[in-house]
């Protein structure tokens, strides 16, 4: 019975374990640290994310690859884990966030889009036929009542509000990283600075603007929101975008 | 025969200086026949948030169920207060979901929005039976006495009238208003909306 | 068929009538008389003209307003105005103020199988020297009152002047009473009102308002001759006296 792949309760169907443990989630969690790093940070003025984009081959097109996602004007999402998975996720993410415009002509607050994120993720965990998602999460998004907020989801459908985290192969030294370098009064041009210091620690080859990815929340002025809707398109202004590929380079250049 | 002149009624909302008020018949009938003085077809959503809902009277009680429902699945969900603007939009999706076998209601509704500086703003909105909006900025109007309602509001009204100039304003026009309308009236009753307070008054109007 | 055989019956119907849209309306003083109406004329969703009175002088102490089928309308107004000059040559005196609303129900209730499909609105100066209006329906059912609207937009202006004219669901001061009577300036406003409010909230209501002052003889014109615009159309300011003013409405 006792074998190397986790026994009896290892397959398709997420079972308890004698201990207590659902251990596809934990195989889950495993896939997620094998993933490339990703991390947050949120500022005093914003929040930055950010992910290393790792191709096995130099001849792959890499302009391809999209790792962080916007999810609707406020939200954007980054992840380390499973590219395929994270896909599926972002596709009924933003189908969440569509719907909840259509029926209260705004769009969600970060917290209501998390938790309808980790629903999705726990059922994987409960339903038959399925496995859980092969992904953790950094959602990071800005709302009226709550500013900006950054949420780390994990393949179990548990999520947490951080002030900085990071997620996969390189989290721990990552998070002990930034444990050091984190201040609450830290503006968005340092957090994205400490970002890309961040991923330099145990980054494998060279960082350039086509090797990592960054996105943003701008918490909109004061200005902004008494404009509030853009005359004619009736939408407000974007508050998460991603970075450039010119504007990391710059970054990086700095 | 109208649907709306079943059970009649009728509906008003205006817009004041840093407050709302909202003001209905209390007429309940069957065709010509009246039933009820007591039918209420106001009713408060929120502290900031009061619907009114002219029309079919089994629908009133269902859509005033169905939105308490709603707001309360709102507030405990998203732990924060449910904005009228907001609401607005839920009455109108709400309503819209039933494009094909309508509800037969005209939801009017008002409230007080907060702003991003933490104030709070006016605001008033009606829908037709199928939930297309209507963010007027002066009154709006719904019932069987809906024209003479916008005839009159339309000579009483002005801009930025006090809470109890907003009162007088929306009292007589529904009174003159209901009072040439056959299938509304029966007493009638005005809530005003401030920042700090609501006032409810319910008025003796003519009982014929 | 042409060859005389049976086809299925057919039926074939022609309408008489049609609503040509615009509103009047009508408030007594106590010695004067103030008679409105706007000058739209339109069919459908059509406006066939920015320019077609409704209301008409019909003596010295009379005006007619009509509003409903316009080409019954007009033939109605030739006809009361013959009949008013036959009662001159007969008479040798203009027609009193309720002798001429009796004819109009007359006339009208002539007409009481195939309706002049109007309403009618008569205003002026009784024979005692005070303001009256008398309304009537198509067929003839008429009364005396101190304010009527009638027309597309009735629904709008009736309850108004309920409120500002009859004081409806007010109450006075106390130790005082609402007025029986306004004053001049203050029906004009209340008129003006009344078809500003219309013509923002009904299509058929629009372009132009021409209003009709009747004035009793010898009572003061209450300062109307300063008011801009304002014409005089009566022959001998030493009898009752008619004036009519113009006002813009919106056209859209």
């Amino acid at each position: 019975m006792a074998t190397a792949d986790g026994g009896a309760y290892s397959y398709s169907l997420t079972v308890f374990s004698p201990s207590g443990k659902l251990v596809q989630i934990e195989h889950a969690l495993a896939a997620v640290s094998s993933g490339t790093t990703s991390l947050g940070i949120k500022a005093s003025n914003g929040i930055v994310i950010a992910t290393e984009k790792k191709t096995s081959s130099i001849l792959i097109d890499d302009t391809m690859i999209d790792k962080v996602s916007v999810i609707c004007p406020n939200i954007g999402i980054v992840y380390s884990g499973m590219g395929p998975d994270f896909r599926v996720l972002v596709a009924k993410a933003r189908k969440s966030a569509q719907a909840y415009w259509k029926i209260y002509g705004e769009y969600p607050p970060t917290k209501v889009l998390v938790q309808e994120i980790a629903t999705i993720m726990q059922q994987a965990t409960q339903s038959g036929g399925v496995r859980p998602y092969g992904v953790s999460l950094l959602v990071a998004g800005w709302d009226i009542t709550r500013g900006p907020s950054l949420y780390q989801v994990d393949p179990s459908g548990s999520f947490w509000a951080w002030k900085a985290s990071a997620i996969g192969k390189n989290m721990v030294n990552a998070k002990t990283f930034l444990e050091k370098r984190y201040n609450d009064d830290i503006s968005l041009e340092d957090a994205i600075h400490t970002a890309l210091l961040t991923l330099k620690e145990g980054f494998e080859g060279h960082m350039t603007e086509k090797t990592i990815e960054i996105g943003v929340i701008t918490v909109p002025s004061d200005a902004d929101l008494a404009a509030g809707k853009i005359e004619g398109t009736g939408r407000v202004k974007p508050t998460f975008r991603k970075l450039t590929e010119e504007e990391v380079r710059d970054y990086l250049a700095m | 025969m109208s649907i709306m002149e079943y059970n009649g009624g009728s509906v008003i909302a205006m817009v004041g200086k840093d407050c709302v008020a909202i003001a209905s018949d209390l007429r309940l009938g069957n065709q010509a026949l009246g039933i009820s003085s007591n039918f209420q077809k106001i009713f408060q959503m929120t502290d900031r948030i009061f619907l009114g809902l002219p029309g079919l009277a089994t629908d009133v009680t269902t859509l005033k169920e169905t939105f308490r429902y709603r707001v309360n699945m709102y507030t405990i969900k998203e732990e924060r207060e449910l904005e009228p603007e907001t609401f607005a939009h839920m009455v109108s999706s709400a309503l819209y979901e039933r494009r094909f076998g309508p509800y037969f209601i005209e939801p009017v509704m008002c409230g007080l929005q907060k702003t991003h500086t933490g104030e709070y703003k006016p605001f008033i909105a009606a829908t037709d039976l199928i939930g297309c909006l209507n963010f007027a900025k002066d009154f709006v109007v719904a019932g069987t006495a809906s024209t003479k309602l916008y005839g009159v509001a339309e000579g009483l009204w002005e801009p930025d009238l006090e809470p109890e100039d907003l009162f007088e304003t929306c009292a007589q026009t529904l009174l003159n208003a209901v009072d040439r309308d056959a299938y509304s009236g029966w007493g009638a009753e005005v809530y005003v909306l401030t920042k700090d307070k609501v006032i409810r008054r319910t008025l003796k109007g003519r009982m014929d | 068929m042409p060859d005389g055989s049976f086809a299925h019956p057919q039926q074939r119907q022609f309408n008489p009538y049609t609503d040509n849209g615009g509103t009047i309306l009508a408030i007594a003083g106590a010695d004067f008389t103030v008679i409105a109406g706007d000058t739209r004329q339109s069919e459908g969703y059509s406006i066939q003209t920015r320019y077609a009175p409704k209301v008409f002088r019909l003596t010295d102490r009379a005006v007619l307003a009509v509003n409903g089928f316009a080409a019954d309308g007009n033939m109605f107004v030739k006809k009361v105005k013959q009949r008013l000059e036959w009662y001159r040559h007969a008479h040798a005196k203009d027609m009193p103020l309720r002798a001429i609303a009796r004819l109009i129900q007359t006339m009208l209730y002539a007409q009481r199988f195939f309706p002049y499909y109007v309403y009618n609105i008569l205003g002026g100066i009784e024979e005692d020297g005070s303001g009256a209006v008398y309304s009537f329906d198509p067929v003839g059912s008429y009364e005396r009152e101190a304010c009527r609207a009638a027309g597309a937009a009735q629904s709008l202006v009736q309850p108004f002047l309920d409120n500002q004219i009859y004081f409806k669901n007010q109450k006075a001061a106390p130790g005082t009473s609402h007025p029986t009577h306004l004053p001049l300036s203050d029906v004009l406003s209340i008129v003006i009102d009344s078809f500003t409010s219309a013509t923002e909230r009904h299509i058929e209501v629009g372009d132009g308002l021409e209003i009709y002052v009747v004035v009793a003889r010898g009572r003061s014109p209450q300062g109307i001759e300063g008011i801009r615009g304002v014409q005089e159309l009566s022959a001998q300011p030493n009898g009752d006296r008619t004036f009519i003013l113009r006002r813009e409405l919106k056209k859209d």
